[in-house]
């Protein structure tokens, strides 16, 4: 793992993203501090602006306005630098489905430039990781759909880098598969990785984030650790409740 | 070494999905086959080859039979006298036309010869008694099918107004050889009749009718450039090349659905989160293509060059000129892969790429003269022509293929197709360097 001599992994400041011909910005001043090793939760509804946040951390997108840091590399200027630095576990499945779990970890690993002799080791240890070793050689497009979710976290982690960007990582998986991703997902952690983790699950953000942030309309509306938002807020026994508090019940699309 | 793992990537892909390969490599030769085999009937049909016509003849002279070895002389006729062993009538030689067996069916009277003799006879004669020219009195039928082309039987009823011209002057000839002496020897006696002596026979020139079918002027047929195109062009070398192109550039479709299916998956997005440059994710896909391409070439020359033979058609000429022929498939390649990936960073669907692509392929094809000859089209059109990427690569296998070309004489086009490829890549890199930092 390569490591920065930054104490915080993620630093946003005012951030603002307004995409062509929107009515409004996705983007409305974001100010977010994720602290190195810590698993940073991002909750918001549909709109908030999550995806676009962890887009433009992620190198994806450029920022309309604001300042957006990740391991101290500004990430309009120096994208190059954070691309070696971070992995990113889209919420799409994002793998080719008619090669094998195996060929698509070997095809994304030489990508990532890791060694030639330490390719198939590494491969290896993630399919072993992911509880996949039986099952690598079938191709993507036979698997469940936990099973494509546990190869798609297997190729984020490839070159063990300094922070894992996870944007939903869980989506329409059984139990058991999720169960299984949020465990390695605290194993992660344990080895030092800095987790940025978007979702719409209260209680997995809950068991798993050590900090967590509520957007909405592009804003930070609230932010502390899981104990702190529940405790500050008196008319809520858990996240979920504290969550359709600060966004209310409106259904959003 | 980066390059290489995304060619590998593509070809393992490639190699995953049959379905894709077979339309790959075995639809552009099916195109060749199909495409050439039509073309070759067709070039057959408007004077490449003679034209094969039923002839049916009641006539009890010999000029029928001179009529039909004037006709088979000029070369644009091949007369069928029997289908089958069978004699063929005016009926069963109508019903094999309006049966789309032949084109044409010529039927000679009976009392052909005696009409032409006789009507040779009277229009001399009248022409020395300064007479008013005679009607014709003989009549020759063409059947046709009515779904022939213009071209095509104008060319078969010229061939026949020739023969008929010829055996005309003939019977002229002789009449005239023959009643001028005696219209000579007439009007001497009408003239001397007070000074000569009654029955005074005088020796008049006899004229000799070869004069009628001898030459004047000779038509002298050359090509502009005999030294440097020693052969005219086959069917097959003009069309084998043509569809051929047309089947690489087709290669624009698949290649362009490759950058849009990763888009759509978000392998691509998350291939644009690690280190990796646009330019190697592009030529990553071109390289792995362009070998697709020059498969697809070399296959569709093997159709060519052992296949159309089998059905028929002139074997393909691939000239001497072998490096010449790989710089200008590789470049006309390049072009083709360059397109691809513009239209695929371009088009925001693959119903957008695979339509656009096509249709703007087959424009491409049409203006650069694949489907018809440049020189056949509108002036406009020629005009146009000139900026068919399709036109380009064309010339250049003609070139190599008919006119004995080398790399020198085809290394212009080879070089305008290349910046061709530089100038789509270079689109393409600019696009998706956008794209990628969500511009």
């Amino acid at each position: 793992m390569i490591v920065s001599a930054e104490k915080n992994a993620i630093t946003t400041e005012n951030l603002v993203k307004v995409y062509a011909h929107a009515d409004r910005p996705a983007l409305d001043g974001l100010n977010l501090n994720v602290v190195r090793g810590r698993i940073f939760g991002l909750l918001g509804p549909n709109g908030a602006g999550k995806t676009t946040a962890i887009s433009i951390l992620s190198t994806l997108l450029q920022p309309t306005a604001g300042k957006a840091t990740v391991l101290g590399y500004d990430v309009g200027k120096q994208a190059k630098a954070i691309r070696c630095l971070i992995g990113f576990v889209p919420q799409d499945i994002a793998l080719y489905p008619s090669m094998t779990a195996r060929e698509n970890l070997c095809y994304f690993a030489q990508v990532l430039r890791i060694p030639a002799r330490r390719v198939n080791e590494r491969v290896g240890e993630c399919l072993e990781l992911v509880g996949l070793t039986d099952c690598a050689d079938r191709r993507v497009a036979t698997y469940s759909g936990g099973m494509k979710r546990r190869t798609n976290l297997a190729v984020g982690i490839l070159h063990e880098p300094e922070i894992l960007f996870l944007d939903e990582p869980t989506v329409g998986i059984d139990a058991q598969s999720r169960n299984l991703i949020l465990e390695r997902l605290i194993e992660l952690k344990g080895a030092g990785m800095t987790l940025f983790y978007t979702t719409h699950h209260m209680e997995e953000a809950r068991q798993l984030c050590d900090e967590i942030a509520i957007v909405d309309s592009g804003r930070v509306i609230a932010g502390g650790t899981p104990e702190q938002l529940v405790g500050a807020a008196a008319d809520c026994d858990n996240l979920e409740e504290l969550f359709l508090s600060l966004t209310g019940k409106q259904v959003r699309d | 070494m980066l390059l290489l793992v995304h060619v590998k990537k593509e070809l393992l892909l490639l190699r995953r999905d049959r379905a894709g390969l077979l339309v790959l490599f075995v639809m552009p030769m099916l195109l060749v086959l199909v495409l050439s085999l039509i073309q070759d009937n067709l070039f057959r049909a408007t004077g490449g080859t003679a034209t094969r016509a039923l002839f049916v003849s009641f006539d009890e002279g010999a000029l029928a039979a001179e009529l039909a070895a004037n006709l088979e002389a000029t070369g644009a006729l091949e007369l069928v006298r029997e289908v089958a062993g069978d004699k063929l009538n005016v009926d069963t030689a109508r019903q094999r036309v309006f049966d789309g067996e032949y084109q044409f069916a010529i039927i000679v009277p009976a009392g052909f010869s005696a009409a032409i003799n006789a009507a040779a006879q009277a229009a001399v004669e009248a022409s020395f008694r300064q007479e008013a020219p005679t009607q014709p009195t003989g009549q020759l039928t063409v059947y046709f099918d009515p779904t022939v082309r213009g071209v095509y039987r104008t060319a078969v009823t010229s061939a026949l107004q020739r023969g008929l011209l010829g055996l005309e002057i003939a019977r002229k000839s002789e009449a005239f050889g023959r009643l001028l002496p005696l219209e000579l020897q007439r009007g001497i006696q009408e003239q001397l009749a007070a000074y000569a002596p009654a029955g005074l026979q005088l020796n008049m020139p006899h004229l000799s009718s070869d004069w009628s079918g001898q030459t004047l002027i000779e038509l002298s047929e050359e090509s502009a450039y005999p030294d440097k195109y020693t052969t005219l062009p086959t069917s097959v070398q003009q069309n084998v090349p043509a569809w051929t192109l047309f089947g690489m550039f087709f290669i624009v479709i698949p290649l362009a659905g490759t950058l849009i299916r990763e888009r759509q998956e978000g392998t691509l997005t998350r291939l644009m989160t690690m280190p990796v440059a646009n330019a190697t994710l592009l030529f990553g896909k071109v390289f792995a293509y362009l070998g697709v391409c020059l498969v697809q070439f070399a296959l569709m020359l093997l159709v060519g060059k052992c296949i159309l033979p089998i059905l028929g058609t002139p074997v393909l000429e691939l000239g001497s000129a072998p490096f010449a022929l790989l710089a200008v498939a590789v470049s006309a390649a390049l072009a083709a892969c360059g397109y691809g990936i513009l239209v695929g960073v371009l088009a925001r669907s693959y119903d957008q790429a695979s339509t656009f692509g096509a249709v703007s392929v087959v424009l491409a094809a049409a203006m650069g003269g694949v489907m018809v000859p440049v020189y056949v089209m509108p002036r406009v059109m020629q005009g146009l022509s000139v900026i068919s990427p399709l036109g380009w690569g064309l010339e250049a296998f003609l070139d190599i293929f008919v006119r004995n070309g080398n790399l020198a004489s085809v290394l212009p086009r080879v070089v305008t197709l290349a910046a061709f490829f530089l100038v789509c890549m270079a689109c393409a890199l600019l696009m998706f360097r956008r794209w990628r930092r969500g511009l």
